[in-house]
């Protein structure tokens, strides 16, 4: 009986020990936790053992040792279920995730320079409904390091097709922005023209949003939020719109949505809109802007070309309305008036042979980029740019890439640039 | 002036096709029609009568390359599934079927 009992006790230790823990953010697995499953196991089997040996004819009923050496073992079982029920994870589950990247760009006119950047992104699900996520950007400027606060919300799903979400949010307007930035989604190395200046990248404010199938399945998201802020004080910038102020900065709001439609799985059509008034407080008259976008996307493996085909376009109209800048000359640029139309977008075509069987040939990818960006003619120091970019990507893992690129950009009445474009980038 | 009714004309035009769309879609599906129609599910985006795994696939990849379902844990895979949901306008069913696929397969 000593001997089972130390042959006993040598099995529940090495049960234990050896059992990796099983949390939302498993990082260090150092095996000091018994998960749920083994640990009622591991109680079912002792139960069956006792069982077992008390219906022996040599059982512990038979010898008063036997019955201690069954409650020393019951009392340290109820020790062991004690430190895995502390251990146990709780019902909020949570996961870093996120990008960086390390750039290289060679821009004929500018110096060339390397980069980096790390976005780390924070999921906790609070409850099976509601979620908080957050992701900070850390990029490098000239001089110092940038910290930002690209998003930080809470969503709750109300039911099978809205959910409700307040805070600071990338703006749901077309698809780049939402779904396409990061470094290791974006398959070239720099961002598409219109996006840098014509469209909102975050908003802060209020979402309802959802996906549900009608006919085929419809996307749908209207937003309420601080909105942009017209530019008054310089003429290079007079009529462009800020999209960096997140507080309100004239008591009115903006309301945004995008509405997208996916008719058949691999293409999803889109169309978004924003309307808000822009002048700042003690701006001569009410200047309201309307933002109008659609976008398209298909990306399909398809066995006929041994490969996946991915085609993308968006295009955005931006309507400010007409404003008289520097009325007085005051800020001695003015008065400017001019209408205020701009419009931009891209259409990107990539191509991967996913389907050959070399396992080199098989993650490379080949993109193009079209953009064109037209601006106001009357607007200073304003022209139309067409960029024309190449790119050759190759695909470390399915969320790791190499990315380089050719650039050249058309500028009116300017000379013609080209750039070199490289970047790494790690999703994680 | 011209070319702002020209522009609201073309949005306005695009959100009525898209309203009689869902108005005339919206009701005719019922629940015989859907089992008679899920022998013909590969060509629609509905979920209905798809696995997780083509789900999976279809909504996952329109965006980003598919991750290895054993890069994340069961909890990890429930986390980011939901964030998925938020962001990229996932239906319920999808979201469902998806997970149980993910936490299957990792």
């Amino acid at each position: 009986m000593a001997c089972l009992h130390r042959m006993l006790l040598a099995v529940l230790v090495v049960v234990v020990t050896a059992s990796p823990p099983v949390f939302a953010a498993d990082a260090a697995g150092d095996g000091d936790f018994v998960p749920r499953k083994e640990y009622d196991q591991l109680k079912s089997d002792f139960e069956a053992f006792k069982k077992e040996v008390r219906n022996s004819p040599a059982g512990p009923n038979t010898a008063n040792a036997g019955q201690e050496q069954f409650e020393y073992l019951e009392a340290e079982l109820q020790a062991i279920r004690h430190m895995a029920e502390m251990a146990q994870a709780g019902s909020t589950k949570f996961l870093i995730t996120g990008y960086g990247f390390a750039t290289y760009s060679d821009m004929e006119g500018s110096n060339s320079t390397f980069g980096a950047g790390f976005n780390p992104i924070f999921l906790w699900e609070l409850t099976d409904r509601l979620l908080f996520e957050a992701e900070l950007e850390l990029e490098l400027d000239a001089m110092s390091t940038a910290l930002a606060l690209e998003f930080a919300h809470a969503s709750y799903l109300v039911n099978d097709y809205v959910t409700v979400g307040a805070g600071k949010f990338l703006t749901p307007f077309g698809v780049f922005g939402e779904r396409l930035h990061p470094a290791w989604i974006n398959k070239l190395p720099d961002k598409p023209l219109f996006y840098r200046s014509l469209v909102p990248h975050t908003s802060v404010g209020a979402y309802v949003r959802g996906g549900f199938p009608v006919a085929s399945k419809m996307n749908y998201v209207v937003f309420v939020s601080n909105g942009p802020q017209v530019q008054t004080t310089t003429a290079a910038n007079s009529g462009l719109l800020n999209f960096h102020n997140f507080s309100d900065s004239n008591n009115n709001k903006a309301v945004g949505g995008r509405v997208g439609y996916l008719p058949i799985p691999e293409l999803e059509v889109g169309g978004s809109f924003l309307v808000a008034e822009v002048s700042p407080e003690g701006f001569a008259g009410d200047v309201t802007a309307v933002l109008f976008g659609f976008d398209i996307s298909y990306a399909k493996e398809i066995d006929q070309i041994g490969g996946t085909v991915d085609v993308r376009t968006e295009w955005v109209w931006s309507d400010v309305e007409d404003a008289t800048y520097d009325p007085t000359g005051a800020m001695g640029f003015g008065p400017i008036t001019y209408d205020n139309e701009r419009n931009g977008g891209y259409i990107q075509v990539a191509y991967r042979p996913s389907k050959n069987s070399n396992k080199v040939i098989k993650n490379l990818e080949g993109v193009f980029r079209y953009d064109f960006l037209g601006l106001p003619s009357g607007a200073p120091a304003s022209a139309d740019q067409q960029m024309y970019t190449c790119g050759l990507n190759y695909w470390v893992t399915p969320s790791t890439v190499l990315k380089a690129a050719f650039q050249v950009t058309d500028t009116d009445g300017a000379d013609t640039l080209h750039a070199f474009l490289f970047q790494s980038a790690v999703g994680f | 002036m011209p070319k702002k009714i020209i522009s609201y004309g073309m949005f306005m035009a695009a959100v009525a096709v898209l309203a009689m769309t869902v108005i005339t879609q919206v009701g005719c599906t019922t629940p015989s029609q859907s089992a008679q129609a899920e022998g013909a599910q590969g060509d629609s985006a509905l979920a209905s009568g798809k696995g997780g795994a083509q789900l999976w696939a279809e909504n996952c990849m329109r965006c980003h390359n598919i991750r290895d379902p054993k890069s994340f844990s069961d909890a990890q895979w429930q986390v980011a599934v939901h964030h998925m949901r938020v962001r990229a306008g996932l239906t319920a069913e999808e979201h469902e079927k998806i997970v149980v696929f993910l936490q299957s397969a990792n």
